[in-house]
């Protein structure tokens, strides 16, 4: 998949995969749905949380709320679109 | 990291972002441990209100002893219990610094209430934040002075019995009733289950951001500022993650019941 | 007073030396013998002749004390507390702490008689736990022995010179006695001494950062750090032994003692040379390190008898024993229980030695 082929997402959580303990914390308390546990393991042996854009409820709004619900750094960037 | 899904970087702008007041480093905590989300609480109220080169952290003993690994500020560590007097020691030479600590319930309410007390009841000018989990967590699940009536623990293998052991200590409650807090708070910091659905609410660690600040703001006014943040300890809890939540949400947040208890320069009220 | 002189005990002393050393600090909790000497400070806190006397704070318990003056010492600043037998053994969490945090300091141990609440009067009973380090973990106090209200005004800054050379507690090791003692002293007049502290957490700068901390989980760390703290005791083992003596070079027999037992001595060589007996005296300054060096070169210089006189049951003779391997012969002379022998016992107990 090319960068320019894909559509511009209005904002995105930039997870660091290796310090995610897989405690889901951002997973259940995600509006939107955005976040859940990866199948693959990370460095630690955790299933770290992934980011998907289009959640099961709707699209990610950049809330911030797995920024501050994560206890591991994990969640180190919201970030928004320019307007 | 994973991988930008197709946008230029350029394009974003970091709504919320890494901290330079950590150090980068992964934590020791447990998965789901309240500790950690505490840490990076306070890293971005002391990176907000610009305190970075000003701020020592005084380590305490317990699950909060590696905060200087995590937190990029100057730190001293403290005897077990002793946080708040180390504290009162930096503070009286160096009024313009702004100090702090983490403590844990068995530091700071069992061997450490006394110098607890004493920093309150003095007035000084320092922050503390207690980490209440109802459990000695470090040294392996052991009864602590706020550990509920019934709790198994290793040392309470029947449950606590409070013929026995006493009743569970609330410091909140102790120093609410001192005059020398300027603010004394209570936030139950995990997220909470919201009935009947899946999701959970993060009204915990949004209002935990917001005492954290306050508390500052309070040290930096020349008051006493006290959180407890109500907290889980699901290893010894022995409890998954997410059950450990409702645990402490729904019971021990009855028994420590959030709220503001003081707040003589109305912080709160902005 | 009008010469210079001045006519004070051994506590106010004590007090007044630290100011003048350039005290900023002093965390208080009162305890007899000590007490004169926060009662001291509490009076001149404030006082324009001391603008470097920042803090005087009355805490709630002797750990309260101890863990403050940890807090001030972190920051650089010139600390200092003092207190008694009961108090210092409460005091050993912190001190125990110090060490490892390789903080500057003065502790004084106005040394009443023990174990226990023990009495009000003097004793030598702290010796071992001053000098070993009374608290967990092994490490090593510096260990300054006054002997005289004129020296305990001055270890206060012999005191801080040590602690920010070697960064490392200092334990000014008094006595009930000495404490109490009134006698005329002159103040020597000199600025305070300026340490650099480099170390100390005061506020990060930039990337640079200063953590003082005891807990190394790491085998290898805490390995390095204990072999670093012993590198550091060597050091000052060979370059801090102070002692001083008296008639000692031409003695048969020499009296070791320290603190007030060492004036007492000095007076029992006196008369011990009218009768005929060649007597000297060493005297400890410094009790850790121990003049170990010093006191090996009277038996080369020909001394064969030492007599140990304490306010304990045997506590330095050990180092005695220690530092002459073996060479010569130690007799032990005591007394406890706040109680001084008089010079003439320990003149008698000499003369019978000599025969």
């Amino acid at each position: 998949m090319s960068r320019s082929a894909t559509p511009l997402q209005k904002s995105l959580v930039d997870v660091d995969s290796e310090f995610c303990k897989g405690c889901s914390l951002c997973v259940v308390s995600c509006p939107q749905r955005n976040l859940k546990l990866s199948e693959s393991f990370n460095r630690l042996g955790f299933h770290p949380a992934e980011f998907h854009y289009h959640g099961e409820k709707g699209d990610c709004t950049a809330c911030g709320i797995c920024y501050w619900v994560c206890p591991d750094f994990a969640i180190a960037e919201v970030r928004r679109v320019r307007r | 990291m994973t991988v930008v899904q197709g946008a230029p970087a350029a394009e974003y702008e970091v709504k919320l972002g890494r901290l330079s007041t950590l150090t980068g480093r992964p934590t020791h905590y447990c998965a789901g441990c309240e500790h950690g989300i505490l840490t990076r609480l306070v890293a971005n109220a002391i990176e907000e209100l610009g305190l970075r080169e000003r701020t020592v952290l005084v380590d305490s003993v317990g699950c909060s002893v590696f905060a200087h690994d995590y937190i990029n500020t100057d730190a001293v560590q403290a005897p077990h219990g002793r946080a708040p007097a180390v504290m009162s020691g930096i503070k009286r030479v160096r009024p313009d610094l702004m100090v702090f600590a983490v403590q844990g319930d068995g530091d700071a309410v069992s061997i450490g209430l006394l110098e607890l007390l004493y920093a309150a009841n003095r007035a000084e000018p320092i922050t503390i934040f207690l980490v209440n989990n109802a459990i000695y967590g470090m040294t392996g699940g052991q009864m602590a002075p706020t550990t509920p009536e019934g709790m198994v623990t290793t040392t309470t293998p029947q449950g606590r019995d409070v013929a026995e052991t006493g009743r569970p200590l609330d410091a909140t409650k102790l120093l609410a009733g001192l005059d020398g807090p300027s603010y004394v708070k209570r936030v139950v910091l995990p997220i909470a289950p919201m009935g009947s659905t899946d999701l959970y609410s993060a009204r915990g660690p949004l209002e935990g951001a917001k005492s954290v600040l306050n508390a500052f703001k309070v040290q930096m006014r020349g008051g006493f500022s006290f959180v407890e943040f109500v907290s889980t300890c699901s290893i010894n809890w022995k409890m998954s993650v997410l059950e450990s939540k409702r645990f402490a949400t729904e019971t021990l947040a009855k028994l420590f019941p959030p709220g503001l208890y003081k707040d003589k320069l109305g912080v709160e009220k902005g | 007073m009008m010469d210079g002189r001045d006519f004070m005990k051994g506590n106010e002393a004590l007090a007044i030396g630290a100011l003048k050393a350039g005290l900023n600090a002093y965390f208080a909790y009162p305890i007899t013998p000590s007490s004169e000497v926060p009662e001291t400070l509490a009076r001149e806190f404030k006082s324009p002749e001391y603008p470097e006397f920042r803090m005087f704070l009355q805490a709630a318990s002797e750990l309260e004390a101890i863990s403050m003056v940890i807090g001030a010492a972190s920051t650089g600043a010139k600390v200092m507390t003092a207190t008694s037998g009961p108090g210092f053994s409460l005091k050993q969490e912190g001190m125990s702490y110090a060490a490892a945090m390789e903080l500057p300091f003065l502790v004084a141990d106005v040394n009443r008689a023990g174990p226990g609440l023990g009495n009000l009067g003097p004793e030598q009973s702290d010796y071992l736990q001053a000098t070993r380090g009374g608290g967990h973990g092994g490490y090593r106090n510096i260990v300054l022995a006054p002997n005289s209200v004129q020296e305990m005004a001055a270890f206060p800054g012999l005191g801080f010179s040590l602690a920010f050379k070697y960064r490392n507690p200092v334990v000014i090791l008094a006595d009930a006695f000495l404490g109490q003692l009134k006698e005329d002293i002159v103040f020597p007049k000199i600025a305070p001494e300026r340490f650099p502290t480099p170390w100390a957490a005061s506020g990060a700068r930039g990337a640079e950062r200063h953590v003082l901390a005891s807990l190394h989980l790491d085998f290898e760390d805490q390995s390095r750090h204990a072999e670093h703290l012993a590198r550091k005791y060597e050091e000052v083992e060979s370059a801090e032994q102070r002692s001083d003596s008296y008639m000692a070079s031409d003695a048969d027999v020499v009296l070791v003692a320290y603190g007030v037992v060492a004036r007492l001595c000095r007076r029992a060589v006196k008369e011990l040379r009218e009768r005929r007996v060649r007597a000297g005296l060493f005297r400890p300054v410094t009790l850790s390190p121990f003049p170990s060096n010093d006191l090996k070169a009277l038996v080369d210089k020909g001394v064969k008898k030492f007599v140990v006189v304490e306010l304990n049951a045997g506590q330095m003779i050990l180092d005695v024993r220690l530092a002459l391997e073996g060479r010569g012969q130690i007799e032990s002379v005591h007394k406890m229980g706040g109680l001084l022998p008089a010079a003439s016992d320990v003149v008698r107990r000499v003369e019978a030695l000599s025969k």
